[in-house]
Parts: C-alpha cells; sequence; structure tokens
C-alpha cells in the first residue's frame, strides 16, 4: 500500500508483512538466547506460509522447533517452557486450528500468572494465520479475534502492516502475558517500509492513519487498507473519513476511538469476524457507554462478517466479509445523514 | 428578564390546552396584542395574544403538545436582552388544596431560579444524541426544529442552521444598530435526505398520494376520511414541500427521477397512484416510466397536459409570506372563495413559516412553469400508459383548464365536476372518493 512512501532513512527497506515477522523473529533469535520457535513444519519446510523461511538454518534445530501434528501437544509445550523460562513463539498453521489448543491457551496461559498470585509468567507468543480471501474454504478462514479477546489475561494483536507485523511481535515478545497474533493470510505477500533492528509497536495503542472529520471507520488488519481505500474514493466527494487502525483487540484503545468519535459523530466499525458479537459490537459498545455518546449524529454501523461459514466459492467468500465497496457505501451513508 | 407565555385558562373547567399551532417562529419579532398561538380546547378553538413585545425565544410547546394551564410555553425577550439558556419557569402552577381557608388570596411566591432545567421535549422525537446535546445548550426546543435525518430524525446540521436561524436576534443585541433594517434576504440552502414518507396502515393494495405545488401530504385529510377506513395509504411529500428536505430540481425530469427513486423504495408490490396538479403529473410519469408497479392511475387536475395555467397564482402562493398575501391566492384554488377561511389561510401559512420553504419552492416554482407557462408535456406519456386511469378535474378550475383533459385517450375514465375548482379533493371529497372507490375495486 505505500508503494509511494519517500524512504529517506536508510534503515528502512520495503519488505513484505511475512519477511518483517520474520526478521521480528531472527532479531529475537539473536539477541535473546531464551527465544525459540515451535510449530508445525516451520523447520525444514519454511512453515505453512513460509514465514518462518530459513529460519532453521541459522538457528538450527535446537531453536527453530518442528512440533507434532497436535496443536494441543505443541502448545501445551510452549505454555510449560514460557512457564519455565522460555519466551517460545508458537505457530498454528491456521488461527483456525487454535480451536484444538484452546485448553491451553485460555485455561492455562491466560490463567497461570494470576493464579498463581503472580509468582509466575507465561511470557508465549502464539502467531496465528488468520481470515478469508484464500479459498480455503469454512476450516480456514475464520477470524477468531473476538474469541480470544474475551479472555482476560491474553493480550491480541492484528497488525495491518508489515512495520506493526515486525513492531508487534517484538512488543509480544517483551510483554510478560501471553500474546495471541493474528496475521491475516492476504497481508503476507504486501510489501512496506520497516525499519531495521529492533523497535516495538505498543500494544494497546491504535493508529490513526487517515484524517478526516466526517466519519470515523475503525477498522483491522485487512479492513484497515479497505477503509483505506474507501477513504481514498469518498475524498474525491468531499467527504473525510478519518480511518482508525485498531492493532490490538485486547486491550482496547478506548481513548483513540472516543476521541476520533467525539471529532466525526459517525462511526463505522469494519471487522473480518462474525459481525454478531465481534470486536465491533464491543467498541460500538465502549463508545455508546462513553462521553462520546453526546457527540453522536448517526446510529452506529458495523460492517462484520457474514452470519455463515466461510463459502469456498469464491465469489461467496468475498460476499461473506466486508469488502471496499461496502465500507464506502456506509461510510457515505452516515457522512450525508442518512442512516 | 423575557416575559413567560404561558398556556391561558379560558375556560372554567380547563386543565390543559392544546397548542394547536404558533403564528410566531422562534427567532422573530412580536408585538403585545398580536395573534401568538392558536389553542383547542374541547370546545373550541382561540387564538392567544402576545403578553409583551420582543422576540419569541425556547418554544417548549410544538404545535399538537398539549399543555397544563399555566406553564409556560415560550419566552419573550425584549430587544437587545441577552437570550440564555432557557428560563426556568418563575411559579409552578399552583395547585389548590380542596376547600381552602377563606383567608387572603395565597401570594404567589417566585421560587428561587434553581440551574437552568433543560429543555423539556417530548419523548418521541427522534433526535440524534448531539442534536440533543446542541440544542440544550443553546436553549432551543427540539420541538421547534425540523428534523431533515431519516424518519424525520433531528441531526446536528438541523439544530445548527436553527442556531444560525435565531442569530439575528442576537445581533440585534448589539446597540449600534438601532434602526430597524429590513430582513436580510435569506438564500436557502439544500439539504440531504430521503423525501418524506408517511403511511396510513390498512388492507389490501396501498394507495400512493402525490400532492401539488406549494401543497403537502396534509392536504389529503379530507378525502382520505372519505375514502374507506381500511384503504392503506402512502403519502409521499415532493422535495422542498411539507417534511421533505429542501432541494434543488433542475427541471421535471429530474422531479420524476426523484419520485421514482422513492416510490422504489416505499412500493412492494404493485399499487395504487394518485397525483393532484404537479403531483398527477408526476403520477403520470411514474406510470410511464414503472408501468408493472402500478396497478392503476387516478389523475386530479393534473399537470403537463397543455402549456396554460396560473402562473400568477402559483408565484403568489410560493412567495406569500403572511397570512393577509397568501388568502387571495388560496381563493383563486377553489370555486367558492368564500370557503377560505382565514383559519384555512392561517393552517395553510403555517405550513410555510420556513422561509427557506419558500424560496426553495419559489425556484422550483419558476424552474417548472417558467413565465408561467408550463415547461413540460405528458401528453405522449398520457397516450403510452394502459393500465385503468381515472381522470377528475373541476369545472372551474382558475389553476388549470379542465380542457387540458381532453388529451386524454378514449380508455381515460373522466369526469368533469360541476362547480368545483382547482383541488376537488377539498371541495368535493365524498365524490372524489366514490369515483376513487370505484376505481380501485375495478
Amino acid at each position: 500500500m505505500n508503494a509511494q512512501v519517500q524512504i529517506t532513512d536508510a534503515q528502512v527497506r520495503e519488505l513484505s508483512y511475512a519477511e518483517a515477522i520474520r526478521e521480528a523473529m531472527a532479531i529475537a533469535l539473536e539477541s535473546d538466547p531464551a527465544v525459540v520457535l515451535m510449530g508445525e513444519d516451520i523447520g525444514t519446510y519454511g512453515g505453512a506460509f513460509q514465514v518462518t523461511g530459513d529460519l532453521i538454518d541459522r538457528f538450527g534445530p535446537d531453536r527453530v522447533m518442528d512440533t507434532p501434528i497436535s496443536e494441543l501437544g505443541g502448545a501445551g509445550v510452549a505454555v510449560g517452557a514460557a512457564l519455565t523460562g522460555l519466551k517460545p513463539i508458537f505457530e498454528f498453521q491456521f488461527s483456525d486450528f487454535a480451536a484444538l489448543a484452546m485448553e491451553q491457551i485460555v485455561n492455562q496461559a491466560a490463567k497461570l500468572r494470576y493464579m498463581l498470585g503472580g509468582e509466575a509468567e507465561v511470557p508465549v507468543v502464539f502467531r496465528m494465520p488468520s481470515g478469508s480471501g484464500t479459498g480455503a474454504a469454512a476450516q480456514h478462514s475464520q477470524s477468531f479475534e473476538a474469541w480470544f479477546g474475551h479472555v482476560p489475561g491474553l493480550k491480541v494483536v492484528q497488525p495491518s502492516t508489515p512495520a506493526e507485523a515486525k513492531g508487534l511481535l517484538l512488543a509480544a515478545l517483551a510483554d510478560p502475558d501471553p500474546v495471541v497474533i493474528f496475521e491475516h493470510k492476504l497481508l503476507y505477500k504486501m510489501k512496506g517500509p520497516v525499519p531495521a533492528g529492533h523497535y516495538t509497536t505498543p500494544i494497546g495503542k491504535a493508529a490513526v492513519v487517515r484524517k478526516g472529520e466526517h466519519v470515523t471507520i475503525v477498522a483491522s488488519a485487512i479492513m484497515v487498507h479497505r477503509a483505506l481505500e474507501a477513504a481514498a474514493k469518498l475524498a474525491a466527494e468531499g467527504i473525510e473519513a478519518e480511518v482508525i487502525d485498531l492493532r490490538t483487540v485486547r486491550p482496547l484503545d478506548r481513548e483513540t476511538i472516543i476521541a476520533s468519535v467525539k471529532k466525526t459523530g459517525k462511526l463505522l466499525c469494519a471487522y473480518e469476524g462474525v459481525r454478531t458479537l465481534g470486536v465491533g459490537a464491543e467498541i460500538s459498545a465502549l463508545v455508546a457507554e462513553s462521553e462520546a455518546f453526546d457527540y453522536l449524529d448517526a446510529p452506529i454501523q458495523r460492517l462484520g462478517g457474514a452470519e455463515a461459514p466461510i463459502p469456498y466459492n469464491p465469489d461467496l467468500e468475498r460476499a461473506a466479509v466486508p469488502q471496499t465497496p461496502d465500507i464506502e457505501r456506509v461510510a457515505r451513508q452516515l457522512a450525508k445523514g442518512e442512516v | 428578564m423575557p416575559v413567560e407565555v404561558i398556556m391561558p385558562k379560558v375556560d372554567m373547567d380547563m386543565a390543559t390546552g392544546k397548542l394547536a399551532v404558533w403564528h410566531v417562529a422562534e427567532g422573530e419579532t412580536v408585538k403585545k396584542g398580536a395573534a401568538l398561538f392558536d389553542i383547542e380546547t374541547d370546545k373550541a378553538a382561540m387564538e392567544v395574544e402576545a403578553p409583551a413585545t420582543g422576540r419569541l425565544h425556547h418554544i417548549l410547546a410544538a404545535p399538537g403538545e398539549t399543555v397544563a394551564v399555566g406553564k409556560p410555553v415560550a419566552f419573550i425577550y425584549a430587544e437587545g436582552e441577552a437570550v440564555g439558556t432557557s428560563p426556568v419557569a418563575v411559579e409552578e402552577p399552583k395547585v389548590e388544596a380542596p376547600a381552602p381557608a377563606p383567608v387572603a388570596a395565597p401570594v404567589a411566591v417566585a421560587a428561587p431560579a434553581p440551574a437552568p432545567a433543560a429543555v423539556p421535549d417530548s419523548a418521541d422525537l427522534r433526535a440524534t444524541p448531539v442534536a440533543r446535546r446542541l440544542a440544550r445548550e443553546a436553549g432551543l426546543a427540539l420541538a421547534a426544529i425540523a428534523g431533515t435525518g431519516p424518519r424525520g430524525r433531528i441531526q446536528r446540521a438541523d439544530v445548527e442552521a436553527a442556531v444560525v436561524r435565531a442569530k439575528p436576534a442576537l445581533v440585534a443585541e448589539a446597540p449600534v444598530a438601532p434602526v430597524a433594517t429590513p430582513a436580510a434576504p435569506i438564500t436557502w440552502e439544500p439539504q440531504p435526505g430521503d423525501l418524506n414518507v408517511t403511511t396510513r396502515k390498512g388492507s389490501g393494495v396501498p394507495l400512493v398520494m402525490i400532492h401539488g405545488f406549494a401543497a403537502d401530504s396534509y392536504g389529503w385529510r379530507p378525502l382520505e376520511d372519505a375514502l374507506p377506513k381500511d384503504q392503506a395509504l402512502i403519502r409521499i411529500d415532493l422535495p422542498s414541500h411539507g417534511r421533505s428536505p429542501l432541494k434543488r430540481v433542475g427541471g421535471f425530469a429530474e422531479l420524476a427521477k426523484l419520485m421514482v427513486q422513492v416510490f422504489d423504495r416505499v412500493a412492494e408490490g404493485p399499487v395504487h397512484v394518485l397525483g393532484h396538479s404537479l403531483g398527477g403529473g408526476l403520477a403520470l410519469a411514474l406510470a410511464d416510466i414503472r408501468p408493472r408497479q402500478v396497478r392503476t392511475l387516478s389523475l386530479i387536475a393534473p399537470a403537463g397536459l397543455g402549456p396554460e395555467i396560473d402562473g400568477a397564482a402559483l408565484n403568489g402562493i410560493a412567495r406569500a409570506a403572511s397570512v393577509d398575501s397568501l388568502a387571495p391566492w388560496l381563493k383563486r384554488l377553489t370555486a367558492r372563495p368564500e370557503g377560505i377561511s382565514h383559519d384555512f389561510a392561517k393552517a395553510a401559512m403555517l405550513a410555510r413559516l420556513d422561509p427557506g420553504l419558500r424560496e426553495a419552492q419559489q425556484e422550483l416554482g419558476a424552474v417548472l412553469f417558467p413565465d408561467g407557462v408550463q415547461a413540460f408535456d405528458l401528453t405522449a406519456a398520457l397516450g403510452r400508459i394502459a393500465m385503468p386511469t381515472l381522470m377528475i378535474w373541476g369545472r372551474d378550475d382558475h389553476i388549470l383548464p379542465w380542457r387540458q383533459a381532453l388529451a386524454a385517450p378514449g380508455e381515460v375514465a373522466l369526469h368533469l365536476l360541476r362547480g368545483v375548482g382547482h383541488v376537488p379533493q377539498m371541495e368535493d371529497p365524498a365524490t372524489v372518493a366514490a369515483l376513487l372507490g370505484r376505481h380501485l375495486r375495478g
């Protein structure tokens, strides 16, 4: 998306989202001996989406470990390793398969620091390739941010750019609590400027990626790009949409969202997860409960995934999640006071 | 201190009064003794005079609202007096204890004014949170603001416009301009939003009703009362008419397009369509464009069937800014001018108090009827349509000559009513309803 960004800093390169994640993992492996990578086929094969790539050649099988085809077993080993001092990055081949490991993520990793009175930490990172649009059908295309965002004890992030993917992964490693990273599969090949070296993108902080005064669009992951495309089209009509890249689902950045809605008076939440009880539902509620309520000039609108499994048919698959024209249409109606 | 305007007790046993209409809009000046608002009681309607000279602010009761006797309905500020947030009622209406001791009349004790109270608004108003907050802060009653949002919702822009309209009063406070200056010409701003649609629930195929130029959907009332009670109705207000937003329209074709858009939204299956005058022309255009959606067509003195039209009357109605300038033109509409009472003209004027609406209608009139000529010709459309069509015209129509009805092909059922003018649905609703009822039943 940022092809036209002027790169003046020699330390900033164009990397893909996958390359940026790989670079973050390499930096972590180099700088901290406690960091290990675990997951199915992440070693010799390089990962289901080639994100770990050649890291096994550079850091060896003791640091880059292939785990058996048991998500529950692998996640359990990662949680146990974190509890005893390592900082594992555990990759699921598809976020959908995290369903098999819920016990370890939700009942163990998220609870142990609390249940042990703060005597133990679980600094594990779960990487989850997520989202639809790849023709992978109902069991390989879901968006579970809201599921994990519902669990106190977890932190949940959704990077939308290569720079964020790297910064949020390094921030996750620095965090003493388990962090779940939803990496959107359609973004892996997207290129963007990425600063070299170690830096972190703060967890719990959203970013205003386009300023506007007529309507606020809160989006995450791939929806950020669709929102920006829609905003560019609307700008030609004189409608200035403010686009917020949510970045973190838990904890939500209330301040940034509320400040923006107080300015625009209109809110559209665009997210890929199923609309009902989704991330946008929570954002809608927090705005309605906040001081921004007195600034609302239209009903809050949500665009979310269809109340259906993700279809295999490509046309239906597209129709099942919000696309750029959907965001454009609803944002326009909001801005024009037609909702 | 502004003078409180209260709901007066005009009848021995009157506890509440229904506010019928305001004769003065928020922010406008009024002279002591001039008609300020009308009330309706069980027994009578009557005019209430302004208790003071000044500018009217903080209208607390909307037309149709019932207010307890003694309660404030607005405040009149002296010229130059600062308009703040709505003052609190100075005195609660006294509830007399049963059988009070025969002592000196109880002295009305002015309650110490607590913190300025929010302007009370009727519960069924639609307004966005920000509109409510801004109105509260500006001391404006939401009930006095027209909503242009979906389903008449009051949005931020509506309140901001109302604040701007209230501004001249504030400007006048400046002591530098003691000379009364004529009101600045108001240039109207187009508003966003869909045309206003209201419905009456009922059974069977609904009847879509499109009113004429400078009228609105309220004008269908007499006919509605004469139609079967279970006839479902869908009324559409033209742009810049009734409760529809003010819109700039380039010509008849654009107007017809707007109607088709709203028609497509409201008509779920084939419907009956009825139009009067300009609305008749639009109904005809609609039937031509959406033939399968229109089961029957009914035209009352439709526009577009000839060049002649009483341009002076249209222009006069559109621009009239007072009852006195409106009433003479209204008399042109009917075969029996004596039937146009002062009250009728007053009610008609109340629907036209918004100067923006009047300007928008004048502009629309100039576009559709330049130089007093109907600039659009629908005779070809009338020849094309195939659905059962009814045409009703008054033989004493002074606005559109009834002979234009002769443009209709032979299949059209033509009814020329004697002793009726341009508004048969008001002048003889029973006959029109009977003809219409027969037509709709097929």
